[in-house]
């Protein structure tokens, strides 16, 4: 890993350790994984170029299926996390191979629409899911350890949060990782080269739909319930707002864009009237402005003043 | 003797004063003697203040409980509480994660001592569950599920205002009795919607009627179309249209039924829950003639004529009951917290449970110790053409009232293990 | 199941079909022109609606000017919004447009909410159309029939003003190839606003022909949009005929299923689109890729 990766990785663990104590821990909790939640979306869209606008689907299928594990097993989250984050799988091939067979704003579409389909019917299966109460009074347990407070739930689920960035991390710097961003630059010589394109693509659809699966057992169990809101169409756009924020095609940007919208709503909750207004604002002045996202700003800034430091450095030791 | 007889005079004169001097409703603490816990009193008020039930409820119910606590302090002296009180307030946005999480927030961070209002059902049931949890209170005025009072009651949650069974002892009977006994209900297919339909075909099979059948419209509704039911029952020709959808569904239907011209046809329609601002949507004279059951109605009586006006006079509208509610809530509350001379959550509960009294918006109240249900009298109300309307927000006139036990759950049926 | 029963629910199945027909006819003519996928569709049909209750509001103008004013008032609204931000974003890829459309619509949603509230304002049926016609054993209003007539003309007007005249000509040249266009001297930009504005005038005449059946609400669009989607990735989002057709057909399906289960009513439109996808990606109608 190079240095400056390592840099980050010391200060985004640094950052996780002491958020609760400067937030409150309910709020802290769920920044960490809608960031989880938004690497995976941009594992697609900024690495894979596929704009996913229904990830909510695997989010919410993980959490339901997680939440559902560990009521009616009462399983240790660990283990009902990864029962969540087979569902999810399950569920993105399906939904990943037909919504491949088209590209570009057609993907985003149908993947908008599958989401919707998977809330829809959710919805009906009210004996299994509670309908639009959810499913309620879903235990956090852990053998041995105590984690019903958020905040004990918070540095026991940290672990496998960070499991999962790394996971990312190591799709996208590998050999995979590469061909991906290949096929997005451009598909058609990707195929010339001879590789398999439609079957990178899918294999990225579902690694990521597991990364959301993830992200969304940890929230549904963290929260005691799973609700409709998990599979609903805001939800996949509040993911996209956040990467597209914090910059895609880098993958802590979705960890900064989760944190100043979930920031922004909580505080807003608090004061103005009129969250839409300022979030849509938000994302109509990224898409114009900053359209490579925050991240790279910042990095561009950061990295402008290092440039300048080391010349003046270099300058003073003449 | 003379002296003897002055001196039993003066004793008398003296006790009937004493007398005189304390407020109704039993003993009250003198202000020295409330001890806080954290030496603050802070109020929340979680609700939806951007989506459906903003109107409703919203910051205009925050401002109801402000009032509540100003005219305590006015009546009482402003160390009625022994200490100074706070009001936070939260925007849930009607997802219950953003309920629970704010409610955490409010009741760790904030050492609130109470949360109030929560409408929307899945978020009240959260919050119920956050409240047992921390070992805090909670008073819902707004939801309407009764399973606050059933399979999710606890300890520290209480339910104020109405509830769906209210709501068809009410208008499931009257309806019923009085307009037609055959009845055909449509409902929203989710857990309320269910809930409301249960409710009410129990209510309409009791007092001698019968559901033809019922029918469960899509929930959510993406189409905002319900002609498929109306014109299923145009076919049907029930006597009543019990229609059980709420907010922007139930305006949907109205203004449909209308246009289908059911109304000609000799189907009458009843609705199941009506707020002020679902008139205000339709139009107050594509209603008029609807009969709903209410906890309150601002126009209903002198006194609560004069909580009107000082509510329309700080913001600018009639209260709806989710506003009256709320400080009638908050004033219980703080009378509690009198009594028990602490605001301790435990001692506070103590004071609530068994207590029995009335104010402005509640008649005949009961606080049931079992449940936590706040049995009081419903009211039939009527919507009035705008010719009969004194003023822009006049919509309604009562038509009769529901005594507390009728209009509340038995305990047997309710299923609360506390 | 009554047969009746049956054929009146075809006709309410024409209706939400009408309105699918003139969303995704709209949707289909500005991705056309713009190649841009405009979320914010829901939104503008919600703006037609609210401007036919202002109209009526503020200077007492009834159904029939609305018609056509609100309609206008909106597309004007909506070259400045085209202007200003779309422009910048001519050349790239879609998804851009998408997203700041998809921000538009959390932006002017909340605004609407804001200065009306959330649970709606009232619009009366128009005096002319609130009779009642005998349609076998149930009585069904006029003014449903209207909303089927009226958009199935709408329709087949925009469809020949598209294929047939000159000025569908410029259009269809522009968008297919641009820069041979422009070098032919002809102004492409002017035509291209122009054309997006009468994709805006559709959402919104959908909205005015709404509000006297549907609440006339800042959220009455969300979902819809959704549903529009699918219609147009089922008709072909390059084709003008597709979306009409998907439209109505699609409307008509769903109410006829939702006769044998109400639920059916919401998910069918996606599982079609499933169907579709795996039977002919390029959609009933489409003949190239759109991306």
């Amino acid at each position: 890993m190079r240095r400056r990766d390592i840099a980050l990785l010391v200060v985004g663990i640094g950052i996780a350790l002491l958020l609760p104590r400067v937030l409150y821990s309910a709020l802290a909790l769920r920044i960490v994984l809608w960031a989880l939640f938004a690497v995976s979306v941009d594992l697609l869209l900024g690495y894979g170029g596929m704009l996913s606008f229904g990830h909510a689907a695997f989010w919410g299928a993980g959490g339901y299926a997680a939440a559902l594990l560990a009521k009616s097993f009462q399983l240790p989250f660990p283990v009902a996390a990864v029962g969540g984050i087979a569902v999810a799988m399950a569920l993105a091939l399906p939904i990943g191979y037909l919504a491949i067979r088209r590209r570009g704003i057609y993907f985003a579409m149908v993947t908008l629409a599958f989401a919707q389909m998977l809330f829809y019917v959710v919805n009906e299966l009210r004996d299994l899911t509670g309908g639009e109460n959810g499913v309620q009074g879903v235990p956090k347990i852990l053998p041995g350890i105590s984690v019903g407070r958020t905040a004990d739930f918070y540095y026991a689920a940290l672990p496998l949060v960070f499991l999962g960035l790394f996971i990312a991390y190591r799709i996208v710097h590998s050999p995979f990782g590469h061909v991906l961003v290949s096929i997005r630059d451009n598909e058609a010589r990707a195929q010339a080269l001879g590789y398999p394109t439609q079957r990178y693509k899918l294999i990225a659809f579902v690694l990521s739909g597991g990364l959301a699966g993830l992200a969304g057992s940890l929230f549904a169990i963290g929260n005691s319930f799973a609700s409709l809101e998990l599979l609903h169409w805001t939800t996949s756009g509040s993911a996209v707002l956040m990467t597209v924020l914090g910059g895609m095609g880098t993958l802590w940007g979705g960890g900064i864009g989760a944190a100043i919208v979930l920031l922004l709503e909580d505080s807003l909750s608090s004061v103005t009237e009129a969250p839409g207004v300022v979030t849509g604002a938000i994302l109509i002045a990224s898409v114009l402005g900053f359209r490579r996202g925050l991240a790279p700003a910042l990095q561009g800034a950061a990295l402008r003043v290092w440039d300048r430091l080391r010349a003046e450095r270099a300058a003073r030791q003449v | 003797m003379k002296r003897v007889l002055v001196l039993a005079m003066i004793a008398a004169v003296v006790t009937a004063a004493c007398g005189a001097a304390a407020p109704t409703g039993g003993a009250s603490a003198s202000p020295a003697q409330v001890k806080l816990n954290d030496g603050k009193l802070v109020i929340g008020v979680i609700n939806d203040q951007s989506l459906v039930y903003a109107d409703l409820s919203g910051k205009n119910a925050v401002e109801a409980v402000k009032m509540a606590v100003e005219d305590f302090k006015a009546k009482y002296g402003e160390n009625a509480l022994g200490g100074p009180v706070e009001v936070i307030t939260a925007d849930h946005q009607n997802k219950p994660d953003l309920a629970s999480s704010k409610a955490q927030e409010f009741y760790e961070r904030n050492n609130a001592d109470i949360i109030l209002d929560v409408p929307t059902s899945s978020a009240a049931l959260a919050i119920a569950k956050v409240a047992n949890d921390q070992k805090k209170l909670y008073i819902n005025i707004t939801a309407a599920t009764t399973d606050l009072t059933g399979a999710n009651c606890n300890k520290y949650t209480f339910h104020y205002a109405y509830d769906t069974f209210m709501l068809a002892a009410g208008t499931g009977k009257w309806v019923t009795e009085n307009l037609g006994k055959q009845w055909y209900i449509i409902y929203p297919n989710y857990a309320f919607g269910q809930d409301m339909e249960k409710s009410f075909r129990g209510a309409v099979t009791k007092f001698g009627g019968t559901v033809i059948q019922s029918d469960g419209s899509p929930f959510p509704n993406t189409s905002g179309d319900f002609s498929q039911l109306l014109v299923k029952a145009g076919q049907l020709k029930p006597q009543i249209l019990g229609v059980m959808q709420a907010g922007g569904d139930l305006v949907n239907v109205v203004k449909q039924y209308n246009q289908f011209k059911l109304g000609d046809q000799g189907i009458k329609l009843a609705i199941g829950l009506l707020f002020d601002t679902d008139i205000t949507a339709v139009g107050q004279d594509q209603m008029a003639g609807v009969v709903y059951t209410t906890p309150w109605v601002w126009s209903m009586d002198d006194q609560s004529k004069q909580f009107a006006d000082k509510f329309l006079k700080r913001t600018g509208i009639r209260p709806t009951f989710a506003h009256a509610g709320n400080y009638s809530a908050a004033w219980q509350y703080m009378e509690a917290i009198r009594r028990a001379g602490t605001d301790d959550a435990d001692a506070v509960v103590k004071q609530l449970e068994g207590y029995k009294f009335s104010d402005f918006f509640i008649r005949n109240g009961n606080i049931r110790a079992e449940d936590h249900w706040v049995m009081h009298d419903a009211l039939l109300a009527q919507v009035k053409p705008s010719s009969e309307a004194k003023e822009k927000f006049d919509y309604s006139k009562v038509l009769g009232t529901i005594p507390a036990e009728t209009a509340s759950r038995p305990l047997a049926d309710a299923g609360c293990k506390k | 199941m009554d047969l009746a029963y049956v054929f009146i629910q075809l006709f309410n199945g024409l209706v939400n079909g009408a309105f699918y027909a003139l969303l995704s006819l709209g949707l289909a003519i500005i991705f056309g022109v713009l190649r841009i996928v405009n979320f914010a569709h829901g939104a503008v049909y919600m703006l037609g609606a609210f401007g036919a209750y202002l109209l009526l509001q503020q200077w007492s103008v009834g159904f029939w000017p609305a018609l056509v004013l609100a309609p206008v008032g909106v597309a004007l609204l909506a070259i400045v919004v085209e202007r200003l931000f779309l422009r910048r974003l001519y050349g790239l890829d879609p998804l851009y447009g998408f997203l700041l459309t998809f921000g538009l619509t959390l932006f002017l949603q909340d605004a609407m909410r804001l200065r009306f509230g959330i649970q709606g304002q009232p619009y009366p049926t128009p005096e002319e159309l609130a009779a009642s016609v005998s349609l076998g054993p149930v009585s069904y209003p006029v003014y449903r029939l209207f909303v089927i007539v009226f958009s199935l003309i709408v329709c087949a007007v925009t469809w020949y003003v598209i294929e047939r005249t000159r000025l569908g000509m410029v259009v269809r040249a522009a968008t297919e190839r641009g820069e041979l266009t422009r070098a032919l001297g002809i102004d492409v930009d002017r035509w291209v606003t122009g054309v997006f504005a009468i994709g805006i005038a559709l959402a919104a005449l959908a909205g005015v022909l709404a509000a006297p059946m549907r609440n006339v609400a800042p959220l009455m669009g969300s979902e819809l949009i959704i549903l529009t989607f699918a219609v147009v990735v089922i008709g072909g989002l390059g084709s003008i005929v597709g979306a009409v057709a998907a439209g109505f057909l699609i409307g008509v399906l769903a109410s006829l299923g939702a006769v044998f289960n109400p639920a059916f009513e919401n998910v069918i439109v996606f599982a079609l689109m499933a169907v579709v996808l795996l039977v002919r990606p390029a959609g009933l109608f489409g003949s190239r890729e759109a991306s």
